[in-house]
């Protein structure tokens, strides 16, 4: 019982954080930078070079 | 506290043990980042923030929390959940706070959930049975030599854009060629402790 | 794309670890024998079937703006299953791969099929995706471990995993006084994983350029028949 509370707590806080965390606005002038990350050719990351054309 | 103890510590942490080159932890962002100087530092110093963070709210998750409610199997969920929520807050708190320091570190956050020496630092504090000084110590000697080294790199690499290599190893194979040079380079220090 | 072709990409064309630099941390550690190759193999190959087909089951009803946390929830949840699991029934696998199970958490292939292919797919093409690209992975570090293991002691060996006396084969390639054991260290892992990664990339080239000679013949024949026709 105490391990599904303390998981749905911890599951909880982090959804919430990230729904909070994706509603605010990136700060002005910071709309554009992006990490340039081409550890890995996954082109279905979020952050491969590939989704800015 | 022997002090003497921690420093060997860090030691065999930044350079012996690397957390990059002896453990094969954060070749993602190894490869990835290393383009340029200024965003190794950039990586470096938000890889650095998160795992002292997540190593302190983790440690103290684990005995406070876990321990007593002998719930030791949820460590893995428990702190990758940790890892992933610091980092939310962390990005959220920049967000309004600072947009220069957004600009410098913010960028690499989202890449610092999915690394594994963040994870493989919580999870090594509470199975290797660090006490608290050792934990720090420990959360700190593995960023700043994955720091080092991701650094060290990134100033190889702006050279090696330069250099004519063969069409197969363009790009990542020669930069892990690279990597194992300097890995050789760095056994040598071996014998430093 | 049809399925047979879905299931065959990750062998070769789309191969995760030498083609798409996915997974490099577990790739370059656990390589330095075939029997942790494969353990590990097998232990990813379980994680990335069981959470493609639990991922494709919850697609309709996952939020989008929440779908990376029930991802990841999901997936630690499974490799905490599968580390107890082998801690239980392997031990000496369990030591030897150590820290590296958990991490399969963050190995990038299992969130990267998550969100490329089951979130959007049906069950069974995500759990034949996800048997394809563990195959894929785990074909990739056998490959690399028979290499290292080879180059480091001359000798390739397999034993039990789940009682490690029983040997199942073990036999010596090169003689003891050739072999170069700097391959079972991290320079070894980094140079054979170049030299593999910069063979398929020789071998993709060479296929792209032939494929566009044969191309620009085709043009070239039809354009002369044109004119013949002409």
């Amino acid at each position: 019982m105490a391990a599904v509370l303390f998981f749905a707590g911890l599951a909880g806080i982090y959804a919430l954080l990230y729904y909070l965390n994706h509603k605010t606005p990136l700060p002005e002038g910071c709309e554009n930078i992006k990490a340039e990350c081409e550890g890995c050719h996954d082109s279905s990351c979020a952050l491969h070079p590939s989704h800015d054309q | 506290m022997d002090f003497g103890n921690l420093f060997v510590m860090f030691i065999t942490f930044t350079l012996i043990n690397n957390v990059i080159l002896n453990q094969f932890l954060g070749i993602c962002p190894f490869m990835g980042v290393s383009k340029k100087s200024s965003s190794a530092l950039g990586m470096g110093a938000a890889v650095t923030f998160v795992i002292v963070a997540a190593s302190l709210v983790t440690y103290g998750l684990y005995y406070a929390v876990l321990e007593p409610l002998n719930l030791q199997y949820m460590d893995l969920i428990t702190f990758i959940l940790v890892i992933a929520s610091l980092v939310q807050l962390v990005e959220m708190v920049i967000k309004k706070m600072s947009p220069s320091l957004y600009k410098a570190l913010g960028v690499y956050l989202p890449l610092i959930t999915t690394n594994c020496v963040v994870l493989n630092v919580t999870l090594n504090n509470i199975s290797e049975g660090y006490n608290f000084a050792e934990m720090m110590t420990y959360a700190l000697a593995i960023p700043i030599g994955f720091t080092l080294v991701l650094y060290i790199f990134s100033t190889i690499r702006e050279r090696l854009d330069a250099s004519n290599v063969p069409a197969a190893f363009q790009g990542n194979p020669i930069a892990l060629i690279v990597a194992g040079i300097m890995a050789l380079a760095f056994s040598g220090l071996a014998g430093l402790v | 794309m049809n399925r047979k072709e879905n299931f065959t990409a990750g062998f070769i064309r789309e191969n995760p670890v030498f083609g798409l630099y996915l997974g490099l941390c577990s790739t370059l550690a656990i390589t330095t024998t075939l029997n942790n190759a494969i353990g590990m193999g097998v232990a990813v190959i379980l994680v990335l079937v069981m959470s493609n087909v639990i991922i494709s089951c919850l697609r309709k009803v996952t939020p989008s703006e929440i779908r990376i946390p029930v991802y990841i929830v999901v997936i630690a949840t499974l490799v905490k299953i599968i580390q107890m699991l082998i801690k239980a029934y392997a031990p000496a696998l369990d030591s030897a791969l150590g820290v590296f199970i958990p991490l399969i958490v963050v190995n990038c292939i299992i969130l990267g099929r998550a969100e490329a292919f089951a979130s959007k797919n049906g069950i069974f093409d995500s759990a034949l995706d996800g048997l394809g690209m563990g195959l894929g992975y785990t074909v990739s570090i056998i490959v690399m471990s028979a290499l290292r293991q080879i180059l480091a002691t001359g000798i390739l060996s397999f034993e039990n995993p789940f009682d490690m006396e029983q040997v199942i084969f073990s036999f010596r390639l090169i003689p003891e006084d050739y072999i170069i054991s700097m391959f079972s260290q991290p320079f070894g892992a980094f140079i054979t994983f170049a030299f593999l990664a910069g063979g398929l990339a020789a071998y993709k080239n060479h296929q792209n350029a032939k494929e566009a000679k044969r191309e620009a013949e085709a043009k070239q024949q039809a354009a002369q028949l044109a004119k013949e026709a002409k």
